[in-house]
């Protein structure tokens, strides 16, 4: 299969096979699939329950949020659900008529996955010290969420220096001069001051100064935000070369005594750093980005909530069970509509470069999916949660043994999620150019 | 003989269900009447706010629809209220700010789609009123689907309304008679004129329940909307 370009969903062929793969999910694997005209509802196929869970994973899994509505007044059948999508598609505005809009033969197609690197706090404490310093039962961090070390900077480390450190490095390993930056994308859970943390990585570079410096939110969803946005920024054609920077220090701020010892002491410190490049075709040894899907789960907002208290402490609602089961609902779910949109089978899976909010649940999560723990790098494991630098580093990880092993590069597929609940998913297939192995 | 001020009408398919509040000493709690029969009605009379008078037996119905009750003869009405009025006593019932509290249990997404269930041994009733920070109602492929966020912030997607009056609302909206577009102008309407009517009603107010359960689990839904759609309001859009 050839890298997706990063277009909706437009071959009747694909949306008909997304249609059908929602339906057997829906009505289960061993369910015929009914002819076309069959009306879904009125022969007991779906109940209106189904009817609607169906749609919305069609919704999502074609990027076409209204799909519902337009399906009002119409047969519950997979006519008019193929019907009502051919005409979303019509209606998107054509690229010419956009202003100041390249024409789709202009525009680069592809965002390439040029570099990669991660480094994590120079101190690796092990579990049973954290718990200690928390005032928790020793062992108990290794024997609950699984957690063997914890990751953090030492004195003189921080956001700045591990960021910088980690984007040195994913530049020298591909060959490419600060001075080529078109845009720097960071983002941090941790780093609150100003100047900001892409600025001030923008200093320390001494990249251009027509370089763009921009920070994004998200929390721990923040990679796949940045990815987003570099993403755009390059089949848009605003940039040819973007580097994506995650940072996170917990250490300084979910202290002892600050907070318990469950939640804080689930934190590590730690950065990751990619360079994108645009591409006219995909053809390339790297790895393409594929498409994301993003969503914010309200129903999850009150499991986790941390503000700052007007006596300058930190206020931190976070019930963990609640969390814990929302984490991997939503996860599962995200990779599961990766899984759909893509058309790529998890089976086929290299590897999942996902947050974990702690080994325990990673495990769960692979055998929710049936896939092996294996294919989740452990880093939680190792260093901790470290935020928005968890998915980073699990990404650099599985780049990095997809490079080891080159006679069969797989495709990776991402998902994380962040306080609110807000949650996102994408893929990386491998690119068609040389040295490189299409996935199947 | 019991007093019941009827508060939810909900309709699932071709059965209506009712449920009203009856007042206990200083407590006043939800009770659902059920034919000996069935769960359902396949006609129901009477309007929200209609005071009836019955005669109900104790109903072993399955948990968690505690509130079951059987009603062993017929409805007399023997008053009514306003709509504010019946508002004014549900605030004093069953109510929740945040989603563990509904129905006392821990709510669940579906893992393949949309829509929220609780399972039947965890939930401690099945209906339960709440104020909401903001609501939205869509037609999702001919089915009425409700969106709102709790007092807690927390978000419920895609809640089924069952609510007798809002269906038929939306089904005399996307009457053929109205003329071309119904389905587009039922749209607009629910995206603009209806959040304000809804949320800046002084006496705007939701009841939830769950279904009893199906495959193991019961499904949230919308029961009960206040304010109560107005025919007039057809004439808007």
């Amino acid at each position: 299969m050839a890298p997706s370009p990063v277009l909706p969903v437009h071959d009747l062929a694909r949306r008909r096979r997304i249609v059908e793969e929602c339906f057997r999910r829906e009505a289960g694997a061993g369910a015929p699939l009914p002819g076309d005209a069959v009306d879904l509802i009125e022969t007991g196929a779906l109940d209106s329950m189904a009817w609607v869970s169906f749609l919305r994973t069609v919704e999502s899994a074609c990027g076409v949020s209204d799909l519902g509505a337009r399906l009002t007044q119409r047969p519950s059948s997979f006519a008019s659900i193929l019907e009502a999508l051919q005409e979303a598609r019509a209606t998107e505005p054509a690229p010419q008529s956009l202003p100041f809009a390249r024409t789709q033969t202009e525009s680069p197609a592809y965002a390439l996955l040029a570099g990669s690197a991660s480094v994590v706090g120079s101190h690796l404490m092990p579990s049973e010290e954290v718990d200690r310093l928390f005032g928790m039962p020793i062992g108990k961090l290794r024997s609950r969420a699984g957690i063997e070390s914890i990751a953090y900077a030492a004195n003189g480390e921080n956001e700045l220096t591990l960021g910088a450190t980690a984007l040195w490095e994913a530049l020298r390993s591909t060959g490419c001069g600060p001075q080529e930056l078109d845009w720097i994308v960071a983002t941090s859970e941790t780093h609150h001051d100003y100047p900001s943390l892409a600025s001030q990585l923008h200093s320390r570079l001494l990249v251009r100064e027509s370089c763009g410096a921009l920070d994004v939110g998200g929390a721990c969803l923040g990679l796949l935000n940045a990815l987003a946005v570099a993403q755009a920024l390059l089949v848009s054609g605003q940039a040819r070369t973007v580097a994506i920077v995650t940072a996170d220090v917990h250490s300084r701020t979910l202290t002892p005594g600050r907070v318990a010892g469950e939640f804080g002491g689930l934190f590590g410190d730690g950065a990751s750093a990619f360079l994108l490049r645009a591409s006219a075709n995909g053809a390339s040894a790297e790895y393409c980005l594929g498409e994301f899907i993003f969503g914010c789960a309200g129903q999850y907002a009150a499991a986790i909530r941390v503000s700052d208290d007007k006596d300058g402490g930190l206020a931190v609602q976070f019930d963990g069970e609640a969390l814990s089961r929302a984490a991997i609902t939503r996860m599962e779910k995200v990779l599961a509509q990766i899984e759909i949109r893509s058309g790529i089978p998890r089976s086929s899976v290299g590897g999942f470069a996902t947050h974990q909010p702690n080994p325990r649940l990673v495990k769960l999560l692979a055998k929710q999916l049936g896939v092996s723990q294996s294919t989740f790098p452990p880093i939680a494991r190792t260093s901790g949660n470290l935020g928005s630098s968890t998915c980073g580093s699990a990404l650099h990880a599985t780049l990095r043994a997809a490079t080891l092993d080159s006679q069969e590069r797989k495709p990776i597929f991402l998902a994380s999620l962040g306080p609110g609940l807000v949650f996102g998913g994408g893929w990386l297939a491998p690119g068609s150019g040389e040295g490189s192995v299409q996935a199947s | 003989m019991t007093k019941l001020l009827i508060t939810e009408i909900t309709r699932m398919g071709p059965a209506f269900c009712a449920i009203g509040l009856q007042r206990e000493n200083a407590k006043i709690q939800s009770i659902r009447p059920v034919s000996p029969r069935a769960n359902g009605w396949l006609e129901f009379p009477h309007l929200r706010g209609d005071i009836l008078e019955c005669n109900l037996a104790p109903f072993s119905g399955s948990k968690p629809h505690i509130e079951d009750r059987v009603a062993t003869q017929g409805f007399k009405k023997s008053s009514q209220l306003s709509e504010s009025e019946t508002v004014a006593f549900l605030r004093k019932a069953e109510s929740a700010q945040s989603m563990n509290q509904l129905f006392g249990c821990a709510i669940h997404e579906n893992k393949n789609g949309s829509g929220l269930y609780t399972l039947p041994h965890e939930a401690t009733r099945s209906i339960c009123g709440c104020e909401t920070q903001n609501l939205r109602l869509e037609m999702c492929g001919n089915e009425l689907r409700a969106t709102l966020a709790l007092p807690s912030g927390e978000v419920l997607r895609d809640l089924p309304v069952v609510d007798r009056d809002w269906h038929d609302f939306t089904d005399a909206a996307l009457a053929p008679q109205r003329g071309a577009n119904v389905a587009a102008r039922l749209e607009r309407f629910l995206n603009s004129q209806f959040q304000y009517k809804t949320l800046s009603c002084p006496h705007h107010y939701v009841r939830l329940g769950i279904t009893r359960p199906y495959h193991d689990l019961c499904w949230l839904m919308l029961d009960t909307l206040f304010p109560l759609p107005k025919p007039d309001w057809l004439e808007e859009f």
